[in-house]
């Protein structure tokens, strides 16, 4: 397992919203709590690679306003005002408005979500660029559920 | 008796959308009640971007701008807002014509298989304090309302009447009744606008549908709406809760 492996893991979890995960291969293993805030790698006492493992995906007591990134940028995450459908563009066919790596400005439309015929645009509260798109376009999404997360700019 | 709403009324000639111009003054502070009729639109628009066609003077086209407060928990208010709506655009083109339309889920004004007026509604930072919805109304008033190839689907104030329709007195009535819809919702009588909306639509139960659900399309038969006007809809799974997305009706 590379330091990629695990970083594409903290994505996944971060994405699926686990607060632990750990996973157990020959010669090692790997645990991720987020809360508590570790992330331990234990080689086995077996010769087995040592892996270092990157920072917590989403401490909380450090950074009780934005989760830092894998690259040490602060992270803004848009939820979900409303229960409703989630539209990436403002009509079938059309590019979506954003994409991950998208620039974004304060005021800028990330999304529409769509509940009884009203249709809300989602605008961005941030300056900055879209780390992650975590719903699928035409999905049904709860009130409070992330949609998206802005890496801030500084 | 609710408080009427204190409307503003703006005509214009011609605008590419009165949405679009409402959507706009809306975000620079434009109070409740701000309302703009255009004659004609260049780019009239319906869900999803659809052409919503505008000729000049074959149709109302108007855009009122809503400050619904926000509420704590219960956001009834939201989910119902368009389903009012519909309803006071209903009773507001009975007054002005004495014709009684019926409306489909969740806020189409139809007679019979045709469609006479189209309501949208799009919020503006919704969940905030300076949150707004811009809902948009169109009306076919003249058959010239609409282009010929949708002439199976749809149709207008004049040929449902066999007369000429005065417009203004439709643009008046129509908005009065949006007003006393709103104004119900907003003082706590959303159960008076679920029984309005359900004696007005026969098709809410009973009528066999398809929609796309995000695992796919489904179909069923609709079995009326729920107390946040969600479409119920029977399919062999059980009952299935529509409260976006396309429905298409087998009426």
């Amino acid at each position: 397992m590379t330091l990629d492996d695990i970083k594409h893991l903290i994505e996944l979890i971060r994405e699926h919203d686990l607060s632990e995960f750990e996973l157990e291969q020959e010669g090692f293993r790997l645990r991720i709590r987020k809360g508590g805030e570790t992330v331990t790698v234990q080689a086995a006492p077996v010769a087995a690679p040592v892996v270092q493992a990157p920072a917590a995906p989403a401490p909380t007591a450090a950074a009780p306003l934005a989760p830092t990134d894998d690259e040490g940028g602060d992270l803004a995450i848009v939820k979900s005002p409303i229960v409703g459908t989630f539209y990436r563009a403002a009509e079938p066919g059309a590019p979506a408005f954003v994409d991950v790596g998208s620039p974004v400005r304060k005021g800028d439309v990330l999304c529409i979500i769509e509940a009884m015929k009203l249709m809300n645009e989602i605008d961005s509260e941030h300056d900055g660029e879209i780390a992650s798109v975590y719903v699928e376009n035409g999905q049904s999404v709860q009130y409070g559920e992330r949609l998206f997360a802005i890496r801030l700019k500084r | 008796m609710p408080s009427p709403l204190p409307f503003e009324i703006h005509h214009r000639p011609v605008v590419t959308s009165t949405m679009d111009v409402a959507a706009a003054e809306a975000a620079q502070g434009a109070a409740e009640g701000w309302t703009l009729v255009a004659d004609e639109q260049t780019a009239g628009r319906g869900r999803r971007g659809r052409e919503w066609t505008s000729p000049a003077g074959a149709g109302v086209y108007l855009s009122v701008v809503l400050r619904p407060p926000v509420a704590a928990g219960d956001d009834r208010l939201l989910s119902l807002l368009t389903l009012a709506v519909g309803v006071g655009v209903r009773d507001g083109l009975q007054v002005a014509t004495g014709l009684a339309p019926d409306v489909k889920w969740p806020n189409d004004v139809f007679v019979g298989r045709r469609k006479l007026a189209g309501i949208l509604a799009e919020g503006l930072a919704l969940g905030t304090p300076a949150q707004c919805v811009v809902v948009g109304v169109g009306i076919n008033l003249r058959t010239a309302a609409y282009p010929p190839d949708v002439a199976a689907v749809a149709t207008s104030l004049e040929a449902e009447l066999g007369r000429v329709c005065d417009r203004d007195l439709v643009i008046d009535e129509v908005l009065a009744g949006v007003g006393r819809a709103y104004g119900d919702l907003k003082d706590g009588r959303a159960g008076d606008i679920l029984r309005r909306w359900r004696e007005a639509s026969p098709w809410a139960v009973g009528t066999r549908v398809e929609w796309e659900s995000p695992s796919g399309p489904q179909t069923g038969e609709t079995a009326g709406i729920d107390e946040t006007g969600a479409l119920l809809v029977r399919t062999t799974d059980g009952i299935a809760r529509v409260i976006a997305g396309e429905v298409r009706w087998k009426i």
